[in-house]
């Protein structure tokens, strides 16, 4: 293709020689800036993590940490959910592992637009800023919790309601413009850019994931982007969309009119979707990283696929179970309910899949299969108590209480983090050529793992008492049951250590960079073609002269009668390589 | 390298329309907005019909647009399809939205506010 | 090619299901065209949902608005004459903007004959025609904001009017802005030869599909604005 992008490929098979600055800082290999992104979402994941045991502390331990204050608790909340689930989360599982391995599984020298693709980091690091920024500015950040809703994130009582939130606003703003570059790019990619012989249908699940969680972010990022233009129009212009009349401290506001629950439609069609963009690649991660450790194909591939896509169109059509509990149209109770529990079908083929897969597998307990496993166990836990959340009357009682703080993080908080360590420790050896230390892994597991579980499982009891969530101190809450204060210490002292747990997984990265053992090409003795490149770390171009030709699903382990227990992607059926293989596919019209 | 042949796949599948195509559709998008014009300027009655009749204008030169101008209608299904399902998702924001703002109306109504 | 059109001809009617099941079964590529084609129609697609929550929420908005609806025939009327007649530069500016979608429309054709005069002078009258647009626009807007019309409120009922329409006509403003460029872009581009260089001159359709898009959306802010 004549493009700028076959152009950039064709500079680079003469190896022309490139500066430090074009090569790490503004590459357009998908590889250096899929890194650039995992990095970046990991070094803001651990503000988060940090404000988290703040929280803790504070809830454990009432008064031990002086600084701690209520107006800081909410800024500390605000600021943890959104870096969480936006900045770490969806940028890593889209930026970092997408970027890194569509074009490497897919047989492509990089993504269709690189030039896109670098913008896409430069502005998602632009957002970083602008949300850190709010840490700066008189007022400090916004405390407005991480859905934002109004008259109470713009109004004056709520922290960080002048600067705070107008920073928070644009950079969410800045965010789904770069998530829409990178979207359109991965999109893209997957549907033009595949080699020969790699049908839609032989693409490794990961690809799938990834593929169908930009779609969704392509498609439900705009109402978040409405929304947040809005309130800035609100915040800024002195507007009434959402605003209507209303008495703050004794001052009647200059708004009239305006509808809260409008914010809150537009919000949660973006909100709700958000979660699956989350939790797609890392369905995409685990259904790989496990057939490949399990050493079996993976079970009901198709319908894999099918969930998936099932998954990503209801996503659309359950957001207001968000809001059951908001003085809503009543009958949107029914609708969504119903649509709510539709969902669980897919989930729940998804999960049999996982377990069919494992079943009687010759499973090797590597790190990176036993953050896979641990992902089956909390998504389980996660979705079933989901169910009991999307029906009208058992959300009612629970809503807002500690049960959906246990609830959503169980489902998206631990189990996308938990695929997020699979994939890392998976991939690590095919990015650094080295393997990361086992011993520390496997503690880095066990006790995220079981600590995640001491943490937010008391949380579904406490919910069932009614405790309600976003408190500061329940001090003056009257039901508090007298074993409270016991239980949120320990808590509190698992969560240290599952914070622990995380600094052991940073040192394993920075020793085994260094000194890792060296990795072989094909370590896992995976079927998938990022395995399959002629060096062992590919430069800019990926393949060599010539690139791959797929064969096979990527699911050929343990076929009977075969030499290995696995077969390449890149295998031909007969054993013999053919030299006349044909020139490179792209783009070259069949 | 491949620039040529990217050229020939594609204008062997594009469907070339006769410039007396883009004129008549021009002349249609002008006709068709001058009616939605005028049902407005003489404020057709009963105003649901008068709605109607607008969004049906406007359907119909979105639709022109997108098969004749953006070439759409030749293109393959698989794009079509692509195109114009998702924004069903977008319909139903709407449908919601709306039902919602006519029922904070009613609330409004009956308790003030 | 003559693949595809083999599987899309089923006894002189397009199959459409095997149709689709070809297309997305196939390795290298689904859609037979460029990379950047295929990427400008997903992201109309996306854009299209951002031009649709705008006005969803402008529904919404207006539907849990407190007081009246201002009537709009009567705020962007002008007097001709000493007579009023509602909404006589709207009138104009579709004429305008439409028109340009013509001319766009031929450039590409042009573009397709690969004749590098034709296509640029259409380009050069589609880029007089969006300025004009803007032009007019711009107009529009001082005069309304002359007469007290400001997005928090209005002389003429509910704020929620003035919000929606400057920032919804803003925000499509902002696309024609964007289009402009593009459109200049892709304008140099021809004259230059840069098409003929590098062997296709699919960006032209590219440009004129987003363009086209601008059109789209405005028969929607049209309709739902002005009109209804
Ligand atoms: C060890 C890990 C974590 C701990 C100890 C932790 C702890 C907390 C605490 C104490 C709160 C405030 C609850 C309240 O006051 O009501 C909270 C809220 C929240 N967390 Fe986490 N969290 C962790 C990881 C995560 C992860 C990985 C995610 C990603 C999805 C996440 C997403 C959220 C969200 C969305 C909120 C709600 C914020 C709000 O109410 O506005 N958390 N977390
Ligand atoms: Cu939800």
């Amino acid at each position: 293709m004549a493009t700028p992008a076959a152009a950039a490929h064709a500079a680079h098979e003469h190896h022309e020689p490139q500066s430090f600055w074009r090569k790490y800082v503004f590459s357009l290999d998908h590889k250096v800036i899929g890194i650039q992104y995992t990095v970046t979402a990991l070094a803001v994941g651990a503000i988060g993590l940090v404000l988290s045991w703040l929280m803790r502390l504070q809830l454990g331990f009432p008064g031990a940490v002086g600084a701690v204050n209520p107006t800081n608790y909410y800024q500390f909340m605000t600021y943890h959910g959104l870096i969480m689930v936006v900045y770490l989360q969806t940028a890593i599982l889209l930026g970092g592992f997408g970027n890194y391995l569509i074009p490497l599984m897919i047989g492509a020298r990089d993504m269709a637009y690189p030039t896109l693709n670098m913008l896409s980091y430069w502005t998602y690091l632009l957002s970083v800023i602008l949300l850190l920024a709010g840490y700066f500015v008189p007022g400090g950040p916004s405390g407005g919790s991480w859905v934002l809703y109004p008259p109470q994130s713009i109004t004056a009582g709520t922290p960080g309601s002048g600067l705070g939130i107008t920073l928070l606003l644009a950079s969410i703003a800045v965010f789904v413009v770069s998530a829409t570059m990178g979207g359109l790019n991965y999109i893209t990619t997957v549907l033009q850019m595949r080699t020969r012989g790699m049908t839609l249908m032989r693409m490794p699940l990961t690809v799938w994931g990834v593929f169908i969680s930009a779609v969704v972010a392509l498609l439900s990022f705009p109402p978040l982007f409405v929304a947040g233009v809005m309130l800035l129009f609100d915040h800024l212009l002195g507007t009434s969309f959402f605003i209507p009349t209303v008495n703050v401290l004794g001052t009647v506001l200059p708004h009239e009119g305006g509808s809260p629950l409008l914010f809150q439609h537009l919000f949660w069609f973006f909100g709700h979707p958000e979660v699956y963009v989350v939790i797609l690649p890392a369905m995409g991660i685990i259904s790989d990283v496990m057939a490949t450790h399990a050493r079996k194909p993976i079970f009901g591939y198709k319908a894999m696929i099918v969930s998936m896509a099932a998954i990503g169109v209801i996503s659309f059509i359950v957001w207001a179970h968000h809001m059951f509990a908001s003085g809503m149209n009543p009958f949107f109770g029914y609708i969504f309910a119903a649509t709510t529990l539709v969902v669980a079908i897919p989930s729940a083929m998804k999960t049999y899949n996982w377990l069919l897969t494992l079943w009687k597998g010759s499973i090797r307990f590597t790190t990176p299969m036993l953050f896979t496993i641990g992902f089956v166990s909390t998504f389980v836990i996660g979705g079933l108590t989901g169910l009991f959340l999307g029906n009208v009357a058992v959300d009612l009682p629970l809503h807002d209480t500690y049960f959906v703080v246990g609830h959503f993080h169980l489902v998206m908080g631990v189990s996308a983090i938990l695929a997020m360590f699979a994939g890392i420790y998976h991939w690590f050896p095919k990015v650094t050529g080295r393997m990361m230390n086992e011993t520390l892994g496997k503690i880095h597991f066990f006790v995220t793992f079981l600590g995640a579980y001491l943490v937010f499982f008391p949380m579904f009891l406490m919910g069932f008492q009614g405790i309600p969530r976003r408190y500061f101190s329940f001090d003056l809450v009257a039901f508090a049951p007298s074993g409270l204060d016991a239980v949120n210490a320990m808590v509190t002292v698992a969560a240290l250590a599952v914070g622990a747990a995380q600094l052991v997984f940073v040192a394993n990265i920075v020793w085994s960079a260094v000194r890792g053992r060296e990795a072989d090409a094909n370590p896992w003795q995976a079927n998938t073609l990022e395995w399959q490149t002629p060096q062992i770390r590919p430069g800019h171009g990926n393949w060599g002269p010539k690139l791959p030709e797929v064969y096979r699903w990527p699911y050929d382990y343990s076929v009977p009668g075969a030499a290995r227990d696995f077969i390449p992607q890149n295998e031909p059926e007969v054993a013999v390589v053919s030299p006349a293989a044909g020139p490179e596919p792209e783009g070259a019209g069949r | 390298m491949h620039g040529h042949a990217d050229h020939v796949d594609h204008s062997e599948h594009q469907a070339h329309l006769p410039v007396g195509v883009y004129l008549r559709v021009w002349f249609m998008l002008f006709i068709l907005s001058a009616v939605s014009y005028f049902v407005d300027y003489f404020q057709v009655e009963p105003l649901p019909l008068r709605w109607v009749l607008i969004v049906l204008l406007a359907l119909i030169k979105a639709a022109l647009i997108m098969n004749y101008f953006m070439h759409l209608g030749s293109e393959r299904l698989s794009l079509v399809y692509t195109i114009l399902l998702p924004p069903v998702l977008i319909l139903a924001l709407a449908a919601i939205v709306i039902a919602e703002g006519s029922y904070i109306s009613m609330i409004r109504a009956l308790f003030g506010g | 090619m003559t693949e595809h059109q083999q599987a899309a001809v089923a006894g002189g009617r397009r199959s459409a299901w095997r149709e689709i099941v070809a297309d997305f079964s196939r390795d290298v590529r689904t859609y037979p065209f460029g990379w950047s084609k295929a990427m400008m129609w997903i992201f109309i697609l996306s854009d299209l949902f951002v031009f649709g929550g705008f006005l969803a929420a402008y529904a919404g908005a207006r539907m849990a608005a407190t007081q009246p609806w201002p009537d709009r025939g009567h705020v962007f009327s002008l007097t001709i004459g000493g007579a009023e007649v509602p909404l006589l530069l709207i009138a104009i500016m579709t004429f305008i903007l439409i028109s340009s979608s013509g001319t766009v429309a031929l450039s590409v054709a042009a573009s397709h004959e690969r004749n590098r005069s034709k296509t640029a002078a259409l380009l050069g009258l589609t880029l007089v025609l969006g300025a004009c647009f803007l032009g007019m626009q711009a107009y529009e807007w001082t005069h309304l904001i002359h007469e007290g019309f400001l997005p928090s409120s209005n002389p003429a009922g509910a704020s929620q009017f003035g919000a929606t329409f400057f920032m919804i006509t803003g925000f499509h403003g902002t696309h024609v802005v964007i289009g402009l460029i593009f459109l200049a872009r892709v304008l140099l581009r021809v004259l230059r030869g840069y098409y003929d260089r590098i062997g296709t001159w699919e960006q032209v359709e590219v440009a004129g599909l987003y363009w086209h898009f601008v059109d789209l959306v405005w028969v929607f802010i049209f309709a739902f604005i002005y009109l209804i």
